[in-house]
């Protein structure tokens, strides 16, 4: 059995250190790139979301690196992540693809012991002792939750970097060793490393940058291929963001929702805007948005791909949310279209207002 | 007080029994005119661009009648089957609503389960303390508009017409006459019958969708779902057309499942979206229904493709 999944963010790192750790083989499709984005809209419906194009992208191109298990994760609704599996094998599937898939889906659904033997039948393949499964386990959380406090650091610090550039290398660079490391001791090893240089870049902390919240739907605002890089782009303008959907906010999510302990400040700031369930985490992004006022943030992005059903309620709240608290909300959508230049205008346009807001002191911004 | 009915949505499923309650609780209701032009350009006025065309509509018919009433019921129905949905924007509906139309009454905006009696009696309680009418009324009027409710029998099922094909959708795109060009009418005057999925048992639906990998979770696409395969495996109609709306996430998933499914049978979808102008999809029934002709005539074992548009 050769694993594979889709990607999402940093989640391959944590991937590679769990599985190198079983010892069960697996295939790291190649970063989500152009080439599978052409692939996946290709074959998938015209009209599903942009997730769902660039993970069979991911699919066919690790199937031909020799992939033949897919790992993904199920919901039940009402977002269409939850029936994300049965079209995806079907697509495949009339393609010629021979692949078994594992759909880690909501125990409340498909039952314990169904979920059970799901995940059985992937550490069965490892010849280990359980002791180590459970190790590769904890190294892997371990490793996403350093990876994506590295992330959001480096993030915020590079508003306040004094050699420009050095953040977004330093993140750049630890990414790239930890994927070449396949000794998982040692992959921790290098992260900790980075955690620690990060503290020392020096920053000047009298510098005033602009401050960006980002909010949305999680693909788009985790796997930065589908948002065209746009965090990479305001790191090059200087401007510090901040952004609190990643991987290992989602473990803890998930497995605080067992106990409904997740994401209670959100949740909380949401409720004067949006008191019930959509779906997917549209209330998460009311009350992220909310909470970006409060912290007193300069600005918001909203991120989400064409025809995301629950991002479009949660749209039409932000639009009240901006009116109200007096916050600028620009909301970018994402499709299969790959050019650069219309985004890069509109971010620039964004960040130009937010300079002259502050510099004006203009109150308005209509 | 006046309650306002936006005619929207799933409003044709629930006309009769919301009427004879408010009847029986003797509260003046407004309802907002069938779908127009006007009612149109108001929603796309109102609604944030990406909602799919039956959501602006709402928009449209909320707008149209918001200054003319006290109070709007938004219903905010979640389910109406047991661990499904309908759409996660119906889930947000009154968000929505309140949000993107300005200086809107009073609207609903408690959570509606539909498929049980407790949690329904619960929602209409809450409505009629909004009405200041106590329990044993609402009770009352519940008993009496589920009554007639129940007695209501939904869909087509065209009889005496040389073919017969399976119109699919969701509800609000197949009741909504103007969203939808009126194509039952179309199709008739095209000698094509037209049945919906109201007349395939639930028995026959459900054995088509247990043969999937995953329990559907949204309801109306479990009844497309299991009736267009059912129908076209025993080909019990000689077609199917699936009435989508530009831009719904749910049938962008189904329609793919059941193209998959049914492979060479002759299935044509149909989009709508703002656009008005008919002649397209006139071009289009018409060229189906002779394509349906044409696969009678030379047999069925025909595949309904062009290449044999030529052999006869």
């Amino acid at each position: 059995m050769v694993v594979t999944f889709p990607h999402l963010g940093n989640t391959y790192i944590a991937c590679k250190i769990m599985f190198d750790s079983l010892g069960i083989d697996y295939v790291i499709p190649p970063l989500s790139n152009k080439e599978a984005l052409r692939i996946g809209a290709f074959h998938s419906p015209d009209e599903i979301c942009l997730p769902f194009k660039i993970m069979i992208g991911n699919y066919i191109q690790s199937i031909e690196k020799g992939a033949d298990t897919v790992i993904i994760v199920g919901s039940c609704g009402p977002c269409r992540l939850g029936e994300y599996c049965e079209l995806q094998m079907s697509v495949l599937k009339n393609l010629g693809y021979q692949v078994k898939f594992i759909v880690v889906d909501y125990p409340g659904e498909i039952g314990i012991k169904e979920l059970a033997s799901r995940i059985g039948y992937i550490s069965n393949q490892s010849h280990k002792k359980k002791i180590e499964k459970l190790r590769a386990l904890y190294r892997a959380v371990k490793a996403i939750r350093l990876m994506d406090y590295i992330e959001q650091s480096a993030r915020m610090i590079a508003g306040y970097e004094i050699n420009r550039g050095e953040c977004k290398r330093l993140l750049l660079q630890c990414r790239d060793r930890v994927f070449n490391e396949s000794d998982p001791s040692k992959a921790l090893k290098i992260l900790k490393s980075y955690k620690a240089k990060l503290s020392k870049i020096p920053i000047d902390k009298k510098r005033k940058p602009l401050k960006i919240a980002i909010v949305g739907e999680i693909y788009t605002n985790i796997e930065s291929f589908a948002n065209h890089f746009i965090e990479d782009t305001l790191m090059d303008y200087g401007i510090a963001t901040y952004k609190s959907l990643s991987p290992s906010w989602w473990l803890k999510y998930t497995g605080l929702k067992v106990l409904k302990l997740h994401a209670v400040r959100a949740r909380l700031a949401a409720k004067q805007y949006l008191k019930y369930e959509v779906g997917a985490y549209a209330k998460e992004t009311v009350g992220e948005a909310v909470l970006a006022y409060e912290r007193g943030y300069d600005g918001i992005i909203h991120l989400l791909p064409v025809g995301c059903m629950p991002e479009i309620v949660s749209k039409s709240i932000l639009t009240s949310i901006a009116k109200e608290k007096d916050i600028p909300i620009m909301t970018l959508l994402f499709d299969e279209m790959t050019g650069e230049a219309g985004y890069l205008t509109r971010i620039e346009a964004f960040i130009d207002l937010l300079e002259r807001r502050r510099r004006d002191h203009v109150l308005s911004w209509r | 007080m006046i309650v306002g009915l936006p005619k929207g949505l799933l409003f044709h499923q629930y006309e009769k029994f919301i009427t004879e309650f408010l009847k029986v609780l003797q509260i003046d209701y407004i309802i907002s005119k069938d779908t127009n032009k006007d009612i149109l350009n108001l929603g796309v006025k109102y609604c944030v661009d990406e909602a799919c065309l039956p959501i602006k509509i709402f928009h449209g018919h909320v707008a149209s009648i918001k200054d003319r009433c006290d109070l709007v019921i938004v219903p905010r129905i979640v389910s109406v089957h047991e661990k499904e949905f309908i759409c996660p924007k119906f889930n947000g509906l009154p968000e929505m609503i309140l949000h993107n139309i300005p200086n809107m009454p009073a609207i609903t905006t408690k959570p509606l389960y539909l498929y049980s009696e407790k949690k329904t009696l619960a929602w209409l309680e809450d409505f009629g303390s909004m009405l200041n009418k106590n329990k044993n009324q609402v009770r009352e009027a519940y008993i009496r508009g589920k009554e007639i409710y129940d007695r209501q029998k939904l869909g087509y099922n065209d009889k005496r017409y040389r073919r017969r094909v399976l119109l699919v959708g969701h509800p609000y795109n197949i009741d909504d006459i103007y969203m939808n060009m009126n194509i039952k009418k179309k199709l008739n005057d095209l000698g094509v019958g037209v049945m919906t999925h109201h007349y395939v048992r639930d028995k026959d639906k459900q054995k088509e969708v247990d043969k999937l990998y995953k329990r559907p979770f949204w309801t109306f696409a479990r009844h497309t779902y299991g009736s267009c395969v059912y129908l076209g495996r025993t080909q019990q109609v000689d077609g199917i057309i699936y009435l989508s709306s530009f831009n719904c996430g749910i049938d962008s998933i189904f329609i793919q499942l059941i193209k998959n499914e049914l492979k060479d049978f002759p299935l044509l979808v149909v989009k709508i979206d703002e656009h008005t102008g008919e002649a397209g999809l006139n071009t289009r029934l018409e060229a189906y229904t002779d394509m349906l002709e044409r696969k009678k005539k030379n047999g069925s074992n025909f595949p309904a493709s062009r290449e044999h548009l030529y052999s006869m």
